[in-house]
Parts: C-alpha cells; structure tokens; sequence
C-alpha cells in the first residue's frame, strides 16, 4: 500500500512536471494514455460487480488507479493542448473557454472517487455499488460538454 | 388485388423495414455519441435477428431457408439465365439475404461485448471480458458495419437492377406482401399465427435473459 501511494505520488508530480514543459502533443498523448487506464480500471470495477463473487481487492485496485488520477486531471489541460495543438484529440475548447464550469466538474470527479476508493478500502460493496453510478455519471458530466463525439 | 398472390408475410416485411429504421438509427446514436441509446437499439436489433433466425427454420414459405438457400449449381444456372427466378427469394438474392441475417447476428452478437473506451457505456455482456478484449471488439465492431454496409449497397443496386433493367418490381410486394402470380408457381404457405407467437417470445426471451441477467 504504501509503495503504491508512492508510486502514484511520484507518478502524479512527474507527470503533473511533465504537462508544463512538454510539447502539446506529449501532453494530449499523455492524458490519453491516463484516461485509458481510468477506462480500464472502471471497466475491471464492473467486471467484478457484476460477476457472483466479486473480488474487492480487484476492485481495490481499479479504485486506487482511478483516484490516483483524479486529481491530476486538471493538469492535463494546459492552453495550447486543445483543437489547435494539430494532434487528433477530441478535447472540445470549452475546455479553455468555460474554465471555471470545466474546473468544477474536475472537482465534482475527484470527490465522486474518493468516495468509491473509500467504500473499497473498508471492503464495503454495498457502498461501492452505490459509489460507481455516482462516479460513472462524474465522468459523463465532463465528456458530454467538453469532449468531441469519437467520429 | 386480382392476379396477384401473397409472397412475403406480415412478420418478414415488419422485420424488413425494422431493419431498415434500426440500421440508420444505429449508426446515428453512434455518430451522436448517444451509446446509452445505441445499446437499447442494438438489444432490440438483437431480438429482431433472432426472432428472423427461428422464422427462418418454423416460418412461412418463402422465409425459410430450407427454402431460399440454394446450392452453387442453382446459383450458376440462375445467373446464366438457365432457370427461372423462383417464387419468393431468388437464388442469389437468397444468399444475399443470408450474408446480410449473418453480418447482424455478428454484429449484434459482438456487440453485447463492447466497452467504449471510459466503461460507462458497456454491451450488456461486457463485463465477462476484460477491457482491452471489449476495446479490440469495438474495434470489429467498426470493421462489421462497414461490410455489411458494403453488402447493403449491392443490395439496394441489385433491387434497382431489377427495376429498371428487368422491370420487376421487388419493393411494392416487400410493403404489401403480394406480387404477380407467376404462371404455374405455388403461392407462399402461411405459418399459423401459433408459430409466430412462438418465435416472438422465443426472441424476446431470450434478448431479455441476454440483455439483463447474465
């Protein structure tokens, strides 16, 4: 546990370091990568919900990835990294333009995690169950108002 | 409605032209990044495919395959113009028929397995596979559209082939269900209503188990 707190704390800095001096590209790469392993760790959390006997430590560790992103995420957003960085990304400029929204509801995911990391550390599954809706609706909050359709 | 005689059934043209709403409507959730309605179409597509598959085996007539799905040598002498086109599906646009049925159950059976790429919207059956397997899936599941788009314009180039270069005309008896009688052809023989509501509810059961409880 504690490696891993580490681990993710020096992750979070060196990434977090990263996005102010890295070219546009590296960053959008960078957060696209980090937002697949978000993905990933969601879809193992559902995985076990919704097999017979789900294995809280799986879901422990989807937790922990997911709430050793969260907050980072704004970070991941530095001007210059939107349309106009000519890399494909479908981060929309709202991003930049509605700052203040597009911060609040960065804000509203990192709450949304830390209530499912906890409900997984204390082996709750019936907080976990209620935790991944709120969660799950954290992220769409975001994704329908800043990010472009895949096509 | 004199000289004409029944060719297709009421249950095999809804399904038809449900198809033909559902496909477009599939694509545009998709487009829209609707997939919280993409999925529910693509459970009721899935019930639809199924509900032709089993009419395919207890249906009327001409929707069964026992009766459209003709061997090469039927297929050959068909096109060289050596046999006449029979009642209901012809040898060739049966097969058409068949590729297209296919390409829906692969795509809707993929379908139940896709993860977008956040989790949050996920075929009923995503959760039995892990998310780079549901990633890879949606990616076949792109592949898929596209094929079965390509067999749908042969479709639509072949009806138009027929219309205006044979003069037969294959649209009107897919919306009444009648065409000409054809000179000493048997008519199409009606499944009865029982078996009709047997393969609906097979259908319908099924995609509800599928789409809910596994």
């Amino acid at each position: 546990m504690k490696h891993f707190l580490l681990a993710a704390a020096v992750t979070a800095i060196v990434t977090t370091a990263a996005a102010q001096n890295r070219a546009p590209a590296d960053v959008i790469h960078m957060r696209q990568a980090n937002y697949k392993q978000m993905g990933a760790a969601m879809h193992a959390i559902s995985e076990q919900l919704h097999g017979a006997s789900p294995s809280i430590d799986a879901i422990r560790q989807g937790s922990r990835t997911i709430v050793g992103f969260a907050p980072q995420l704004l970070r991941w957003f530095p001007r210059g990294t939107g349309p106009e960085a000519g890399v494909r990304t479908r981060a929309l400029p709202e991003i930049w333009t509605d700052n203040q929204n597009f911060r609040r509801a960065g804000a509203g995911l990192l709450v949304a995690a830390r209530s499912l990391d906890a409900a997984a550390r204390r082996g709750d599954l019936a907080a976990v169950r209620a935790a991944v809706p709120q969660l799950a609706h954290a992220c769409s909050n975001c994704h329908d108002t800043y990010r472009a359709p895949e096509h | 409605m004199r000289g004409t005689v029944s060719v297709w059934d009421l249950p095999t043209r809804l399904f038809h032209w449900a198809i033909v709403l559902l496909v477009p409507a599939l694509w545009w959730t998709h487009k829209i990044d609707r997939l919280d309605l993409h999925i529910l179409l693509g459970e009721t597509m899935m019930g639809l495919v199924l509900f032709r598959l089993i009419w395919g085996l207890i249906g009327s007539s001409t929707a069964r395959f026992a009766g459209f799905v003709r061997g090469p040598g039927a297929v050959l002498r068909y096109l060289r113009g050596q046999a006449a086109a029979p009642f209901g599906h012809n040898p060739v646009g049966g097969w058409s028929a068949l590729l297209m049925l296919l390409l829906l159950a692969m795509q809707v059976g993929i379908g139940l397995f896709v993860s977008d790429e956040d989790a949050l919207n996920t075929g009923p059956l995503s959760h039995l596979i892990d998310y780079d397997s549901a990633r890879t899936l949606a990616e076949r599941h792109e592949t898929i559209f596209y094929v079965l788009l390509g067999v749908i314009a042969l479709h639509v180039s072949a009806i138009l082939y027929y219309l205006i270069v044979k003069r037969d005309n294959l649209v009107t008896p897919m919306v009444t269900g009648r065409r000409d009688a054809p000179a000493g052809a048997p008519a199409m023989t009606p499944a009865p209503l029982w078996r009709f509501l047997l393969a609906a509810a097979l259908a319908a059961g099924l995609t509800w188990i599928v789409s809910n409880h596994l």
